[in-house]
């Protein structure tokens, strides 16, 4: 079978996930494989892997805290880099009270050159970027 | 994926010896620090865990290990984290754990 190449325009693949650590696994096995079909070295997917699974341990906490029952995850997959978003309906998420010395907040950030939190209309959202 | 821990007590060297496989992560990490804890409650002495067949911790995971390894050192022992896979070290290094545990 013959592959579409990716293109300038990113593929996007989404999933929603309940709020519920049981799915977490799914999540970094979701990561791996379309970190392995981007071209990712083995060391990278890892990092990857880990960092999802990290992001979803902190959303899954923010979820619980505003009584939301799912969060998304959506992988946006360009030539060079992929771009991770996680998101979730929850209002007013206090950035500044995420404590980057966490444990999993260091994982995030060592291995993610690119790490943003937003919380705006609604919306509490992490976005990871890392390039090959 | 399966997840073993493996708990064996070495009379002769007075240590625990426990190997764990699979993924500690925030699915059973709880479960993990509970059944550690009742171990080294039961016969407080060296701990030496076996991570040859750890292919995943998360921070949770992690931790749960963190919990433990004060419990072990309020005993006046050391718990050391034996044979661990590049990526399961580099969580270990990211973080500084380690210096807290004797990783080998």
């Amino acid at each position: 079978m013959q592959e579409k190449n990716i293109t300038k325009e990113p593929e996007i693949i989404e999933l929603t996930l309940p709020v519920n650590s049981a799915y977490v696994s799914s999540a970094r096995l979701t990561a791996s494989s379309i970190a392995n079909r981007l071209g990712f070295n083995i060391d990278e997917i890892e990092d990857i892997k880990a960092a999802v699974s990290e992001a979803c341990i902190l959303m899954i906490s923010q979820c619980i805290k505003a009584a939301e029952t799912n969060f998304h995850l959506q992988f946006n997959l360009y030539n060079n880099y992929i771009l991770i978003n996680l998101s979730s309906n929850i209002k007013n998420v206090d950035i500044s009270s995420i404590d980057n010395e966490e444990l999993g907040m260091k994982v995030i950030q060592t291995l993610m050159p690119e790490v943003k939190f937003e919380s705006e209309n609604d919306i509490f959202k992490i976005s990871m970027k890392k390039s090959k | 994926m399966d997840f073993q821990l493996k708990p064996e007590y070495n009379s002769e060297k007075n240590c625990w010896e426990i190997a764990v496989k699979g993924e500690i992560d925030i699915y059973n990490s709880s479960n993990v620090k509970d059944y550690l804890s009742n171990i080294v409650q039961e016969r407080p002495c060296d701990v030496y865990m076996d991570c040859s067949e750890l292919e995943y911790i998360d921070s949770t995971g992690l931790g749960a290990l963190v919990a433990i390894v004060k419990k072990v050192k309020n005993n006046g022992s050391n718990m050391y984290i034996l044979n661990t896979k590049p990526n399961v070290e580099k969580v270990f290094k990211i973080t500084n754990l380690d210096k807290v545990f004797i990783m080998k």
